[in-house]
């Protein structure tokens, strides 16, 4: 079980993450809203954040570059509606783990954040 | 006095009139009467003097009978008998040994005279010389003999001023003859180098004078410049400025110079190169142009002479030609000057129409080619002597569908028109922009219309690219903000069905709840097609709608 942070300026998205990955045990906290995301990140332990690039105020990546600073082992993987190379690249200086599309199917998200709690648990 | 005495008078008046009559050169007229007279008047001697006007003396003129050493005394006879002749009064000498005057006394004796009759030889009231009848016997001159004699050297004195007026009368016409001919050359060339050394030349020639300058005064400065000479050594010419002489400055007033004595003048300032040079006398007289004094010109003689009222006159007529001449080839030295700085203009101008990439043509009011510069002239496959003057309609011909020409329109409207006209050439269609400009005179009327045509092809061509690149790229950001505002809500959808999919297993709906599953994957699968778009193409849609095809 992990803690799992989303944050989509879709409504509709975070709630669907939210249940697909609380049906696989996990504790999930969904955003609409940047500041308030950042504000639970450096609050309380997150395992996993899921953030979308294009929010309201900032961009994904911006908060990706917070969240990181505040909590370095935080994993994360990068959803986007608009794929493109700088986006992808910076994510991954950053150290975002995935780097995925939308519309993302429900096995491969649920594959992909498998994966990464895995990798985590091996980890420690 | 007896009827035989009279007759005698009468055939010596005769004679001496006749003999007068048929010469005409006062010195020939002298000669013949002093050779005459002693026959006719049964005297021994005869001497005619004139008056020196500059001296003021008498001054031989002719004389028969006499040795040259009397004729060579300094005196002619006592200061009173030569102021009573002077005023017009004869005197009657009958015995020299009775003459008060000792140096003509002792003279005449020497010579045998022994008695003597001086009259005046007047005209027109004016004493202009004298005439001494002597004889070397004792003689008295009797009343009736005295008057004939006063009225024979009245004759004398008229044929002397006749001869003088003939002469200056032929001296005249020598120097119009001599004016003419100076004229005609200075004033058959615009060389001004040529108009000024015939002036130098011919001149002293004229006047019996060695040597001629010319000295102008030469603009802005009005600095008095040597412009020409003749028979002058270099030296002599070298000596310096000659702007501060009196001759000089009197000149450059306008009034003529004649020094006889240039040694003891004190009109002039180089008395030792003068001395050198040889020169004795100078006549300064200025070139005069619309009475405005342009520069001086100065004669030169060698020998100590006076200059007649004539020749002065001669000079400055001379003078006065070779001014207008002077004046004539400078002002055509400038026109020739502008004419040719025009030229190099005109060149200047035309070499920088020629560099000009675009087509440049000139055309008049009634529409015929003045001007084309090489890039028409190679465009056009034309001449330039084939293109000046043809009709502009030839020379651009235009289709049904082209635009309004816009020469036709400037020579109509009077402002300037822009056209573009479109040409199929073996590359494609071509485009040209025509921009006529006119040339309005100072009545505000179209002259001139300035035509510049310009190939725009590349132009065009180029912003059809950009228009293109511009609607790809709007195409692409299209699509990206489609497949970006699309997916997020998709993503939602899609997972909602799936998970309802697994939730719904086994159950009546699930045929339905996958038919929503396949097709929300068929719409994400064309947004990941519209999110990589790099190009488009296009494809049929309805009617005249077209689509991109994806």
């Amino acid at each position: 079980m992990a803690e799992i942070l989303v944050l989509d300026d879709v409504l509709d998205a975070t709630v669907l993450v939210g249940k697909i990955l609380t049906r696989k045990g996990h504790v999930v906290h969904t955003f609409t809203e940047e500041d308030a995301a950042l504000d639970f990140v450096r609050t309380h332990p997150v395992d996993l954040a899921i953030l979308d690039i294009k929010l309201q105020k900032m961009s994904g990546i911006e908060v990706l570059r917070l969240m990181k600073q505040a909590v370095p082992d935080m994993h994360a993987i990068m959803l986007t509606g608009y794929p493109t190379v700088e986006t992808a690249r910076e994510a991954v200086n950053l150290g975002a783990d995935e780097y995925c599309v939308k519309p993302i199917d429900k096995q491969e998200l649920e594959d992909k954040v498998a994966k990464i709690l895995e990798g985590r648990s091996g980890r420690i | 006095m007896d009827h035989g005495r009279e007759y005698r008078y009468l055939q010596v008046f005769h004679q001496v009139t006749r003999m007068i009559s048929m010469v005409r050169d006062p010195r020939q007229v002298m000669t013949n009467i002093v050779h005459s007279l002693p026959e006719l008047l049964a005297i021994d001697a005869c001497t005619i003097r004139l008056l020196d006007q500059a001296s003021g003396t008498f001054v031989l003129g002719a004389a028969a009978g006499l040795s040259p050493e009397y004729l060579a005394r300094p005196d002619v006879d006592s200061r009173e008998t030569i102021a009573m002749v002077a005023s017009g009064h004869p005197v009657a000498l009958s015995a020299v040994a009775d003459s008060p005057h000792r140096p003509f006394r002792e003279a005449a004796l020497r010579e045998g005279i022994e008695s003597v009759l001086t009259l005046p030889i007047a005209f027109q009231e004016r004493v202009i010389g004298i005439m001494r009848l002597l004889t070397r016997t004792p003689r008295v001159f009797a009343g009736d003999e005295i008057l004939f004699s006063v009225a024979l050297a009245e004759q004398v004195g008229i044929a002397i001023s006749n001869g003088r007026m003939f002469r200056q009368l032929e001296q005249q016409v020598d120097f119009l003859h001599e004016l003419q001919s100076i004229s005609q050359l200075v004033n058959s060339t615009l060389d001004l180098d040529m108009v000024l050394q015939t002036i130098v030349e011919l001149l002293p020639r004229s006047l019996r004078a060695q040597g001629c300058t010319i000295r102008l005064l030469t603009p802005p400065a009005k600095e008095l410049v040597l412009a020409a000479a003749a028979g002058l050594s270099r030296e002599y010419l070298d000596r310096g400025e000659v702007v501060d002489e009196k001759n000089t400055i009197q000149a450059l007033r306008g009034q003529a110079v004649a020094i006889q004595d240039v040694a003891r003048d004190d009109r002039v300032l180089y008395h030792e190169h003068m001395e050198k040079e040889g020169i004795r006398s100078l006549l300064a007289v200025p070139i005069k142009v619309m009475d405005e004094v342009i520069g001086i010109i100065r004669v030169l003689a060698r020998e100590s002479r006076t200059f007649s009222e004539a020749e002065i006159d001669f000079s400055l007529a001379v003078a006065e030609a070779g001014g207008s001449a002077i004046t004539n080839a400078r002002t055509y030295r400038k026109i020739t000057l502008l004419f040719n700085q025009i030229e190099e203009h005109e060149r200047f101008l035309a070499n920088i129409l020629d560099c000009i990439r675009p087509q440049l043509l000139v055309v008049d009011r009634q529409g015929r080619a003045v001007m084309a510069n090489r890039a028409f002239l190679e465009t056009n496959g034309r001449q330039e002597a084939e293109v000046l003057g043809m009709e502009y309609g030839r020379l651009c011909q235009a289709a049904a569908e082209d635009p309004p020409c816009p020469v036709r329109q400037v020579l109509v409207t009077g402002r300037m028109a822009v056209s573009v006209q479109q040409v199929q050439a073996e590359d494609g269609t071509r485009w040209y922009e025509r921009t006529a400009t006119p040339m309005t005179g100072d009545s505000g009327e179209v002259e001139f219309v300035i035509e510049i045509i310009r190939d725009i092809t590349a132009q065009r061509r180029l912003e059809a690219e950009q228009a293109e690149r511009s609607k790809l790229a709007g195409v692409i950001e299209m699509a990206g903000a489609v497949a970006h505002e699309i997916n997020s809500p998709l993503f939602a959808a899609l997972g909602t069905a799936q998970m309802l999919e697994g939730d719904l297993a086994g159950g009546e709906l699930e045929e339905d709840i996958g038919t929503v599953v396949r097709n929300l994957k068929t719409i994400s699968e064309l947004t990941a097609k519209m999110t990589i778009m790099t190009g488009y193409s296009s494809r049929d849609y309805v009617g005249e709608t077209r689509i991109v095809n994806l």
